[in-house]
């Protein structure tokens, strides 16, 4: 460019022709475009039935009388009369809910770390090798490196398929297995969030610094000493952000979960749901809306001090 | 703070108990209180009789899953691989509209629910008309988007599923909106907090040209976030699918609709088919979403 002002169109037309393009990006928005408008046009939503005169008195009944308070039916809407109603409900049935439903989260988030914990240093390229850190020039490639590659690949497959299936299949097939307890909510929840933690733990390993990481392996560490001692610190805060980025998605589901069967907040929904009391419902739903936003809230400080702390 | 050499007093203990070690040491008591808390007896974590005989059966199949159906079905019923197929397809097409709606709200209302088109130096023009928006309608707006974000996200996409089963009845329209709205109230979120976080100089630069807020917004603060809101929405697609899956456990007819039945008629070779169905289609979604990443973040 010659001046300042003299930005002419020719200069423009060069840097947009300069720009990054790649056939992956753009095959794959027009993938995705086509797949938006198969989704919508090829006959599987049939959103115009949702105002049907059908769906509509259906509407009409939930909104006016189904979540209406049995008791409150046919009177004026009093305010205060059905925050007295929830306070029973919530102090009947919700609160203990609500209280299982944390801890069901928090056992499971725990259990879920320490099994990322375990697992994201053996699915992390850079230590399960024969030589972590060390000298590229002794890096063998016999046995050994085989060995340790074939281990990492085993490790990441097995977390793909333990975050592949979603919690509630995992809670569903638990279930039948381990009978009722608040096990198979815990394990669901743990097993899901463990391949979760564990691929982005191994990510944070291999994206580390390797220079100090090298001196520890310079001055004799084993490869323990390196993970425990050297990695585990210097990705602390991340494995810490993420931990509570999880603890949130956590409890959203800990309260869905209990529609199979185990007592947390999302036994009580289901409850309302079969007998159709769908004023005891709402409420619960609304139980349930405070306790995440609760959580998120908690997390969202304790994330801030650890930025902060970084 | 986590640098034991900022403190002299944390050098000389053994063991400094820093504000890291002293959050993780509360996360394993928190987990143990929760333990005591829950009816969750370490006796309940081995299965009981008829457990035993589920697991047995069930695992039995995991190598076999079912090629051809486990009871006598209709002449007319199509092969269980193209009915694994059709659920799979299904499940994609629920999560592609649910999140096309999704990807329209997390905009709209991410866009207003920053603070770049009302508050501080972005926002262009001294007159008193522009003055007296920026200190009404715009904080006025920003909350409301973003109490209605809360609102959208803080309710499961299953609840809000529940919601709309029991008030509209069986839909597929209630189950692309149950995905629509929580997802959109995420999008919203992040793409809010993405925006925000993403350096101003090109907006400061078309702000000084001339440029509207509009202009200001789209043209000098979404390109320099486009890659991250990029992967992010594609990540949450792939999250789609799992809730697009998991939808068919209430009634609609994706892979989850296809476990549930088999399970509960005992046909575990056929959960084993339709549950590969399910890692197939999520991990192929989730390696695309990884090679994408990569192009863009890169």
């Amino acid at each position: 460019m010659t001046s300042r002002t003299a930005i002419t169109t020719l200069d423009v037309e060069a840097l947009r022709r300069a720009r990054p393009r790649s056939t992956l990006v753009r095959v794959s928005v027009l993938a995705l475009l086509a797949l938006v408008a198969y989704a919508w046009l090829g006959g599987d939503i049939q959103v115009e039935d949702l105002f049907s005169p059908r769906r509509r008195e259906n509407l009409e009944r939930f909104v006016t009388t189904d979540v209406v308070p049995f008791a409150l039916r046919g009177t004026d809407w009093n305010a205060a009369q059905y925050l007295e109603y929830a306070r029973g409900l919530a102090l009947d049935r919700g609160f203990s809910g609500l209280g299982s439903t944390l801890a069901i989260s928090v056992l499971a988030i725990v259990l879920a770390a320490c099994g990322a914990l375990s697992l994201a240093f053996l699915a992390a390229r850079n230590v399960a090798t024969p030589t972590p850190f060390g000298d590229r020039v002794l890096r063998d490639s016999g046995v050994r490196s085989r060995a340790w590659n074939a281990l990492a690949v085993v490790v990441r497959a097995a977390l793909i398929l333990l975050r592949a299936i979603p919690e509630y299949i995992w809670a569903f097939l638990l279930l039948a297995m381990l009978g009722t307890s608040a096990w198979p909510a815990v394990l669901a929840l743990a097993i899901h969030n463990a391949g979760i933690l564990g691929k982005l733990g191994a990510e944070t390993v291999e994206n580390l610094d390797p220079r100090p990481l090298s001196a520890l392996r310079a001055a004799g560490g084993s490869r323990a000493q390196i993970a425990w001692l050297g990695a585990l610190p210097l990705a602390a805060n991340r494995f810490l952000l993420y931990f509570f980025y999880r603890f949130e998605t956590c409890v959203r589901e800990a309260t869905v979960l209990g529609m199979l069967g185990v007592v947390s907040l999302g036994y009580w929904i289901q409850d309302s749901r079969a007998k159709q009391y769908y004023d005891e419902m709402v409420v619960f739903v609304a139980l349930g809306a405070a306790l995440v936003l609760a959580a998120d809230l908690a997390s969202a400080i304790v994330r801030r001090a650890l930025r902060r702390a970084q | 703070m986590s640098n034991p050499r900022a403190s002299p007093d944390a050098r000389r203990r053994p063991f400094p108990i820093t504000p890291r070690i002293a959050v993780a040491l509360s996360i394993l008591v928190a987990g143990a209180l929760a333990w005591m808390v829950l009816d969750a007896p370490f006796a309940k974590l081995v299965p009981q009789e008829g457990g035993l005989r589920v697991v047995r059966a069930f695992f039995a199949r995991a190598l076999t899953p079912a090629l051809d159906y486990e009871s006598p079905v209709p002449e007319s019923t199509p092969h269980i691989l193209m009915q694994a197929l059709a659920a799979a397809r299904r499940t994609l097409v629920f999560a592609a509209a649910g999140m096309s709606v999704a990807l329209v709200l997390g905009i709209v209302l991410g866009f207003l629910s920053t603070t770049a088109w009302w508050a501080g130096d972005l926002v262009g023009g001294s007159s008193p008309l522009r003055r007296a928006l920026a200190r009404t309608v715009g904080p006025a707006v920003w909350s409301a988007s973003r109490a209605l974000i809360v609102l959208m996200r803080s309710v499961h996409e299953l609840l809000w599923a529940v919601l709309f089963l029991a008030a509209f009845g069986l839909n597929t329209g209630g189950a692309v909106a149950a995905i629509a709205i929580p997802y959109g109230g995420t999008l919203a979120k992040i793409f809010s907090e993405m925006v925000e976080e993403t350096p101003r100089d090109a907006a400061l630069a078309l702000r000084g040209a001339g440029a509207g807020p509009l202009q200001v917004f789209f043209f000098g603060l979404v390109p320099r976030a486009g890659p991250d809101l990029a992967a992010y929405a594609f990540y949450r697609f792939e999250c789609a699918v799992r809730s697009a899956a998991v939808l068919g456990f209430f009634g609609f007819p994706t892979l989850g609709y296809a476990i549930a039945q088999s399970f509960e008629n005992l046909h575990y070779g056929e959960v084993w088919t339709y549950l590969y169905a399910l890692v197939v289609l999520v991990v192929t979604i989730e390696l695309w979403s990884g090679a994408l990443r990569r192009r863009f973040v890169a």
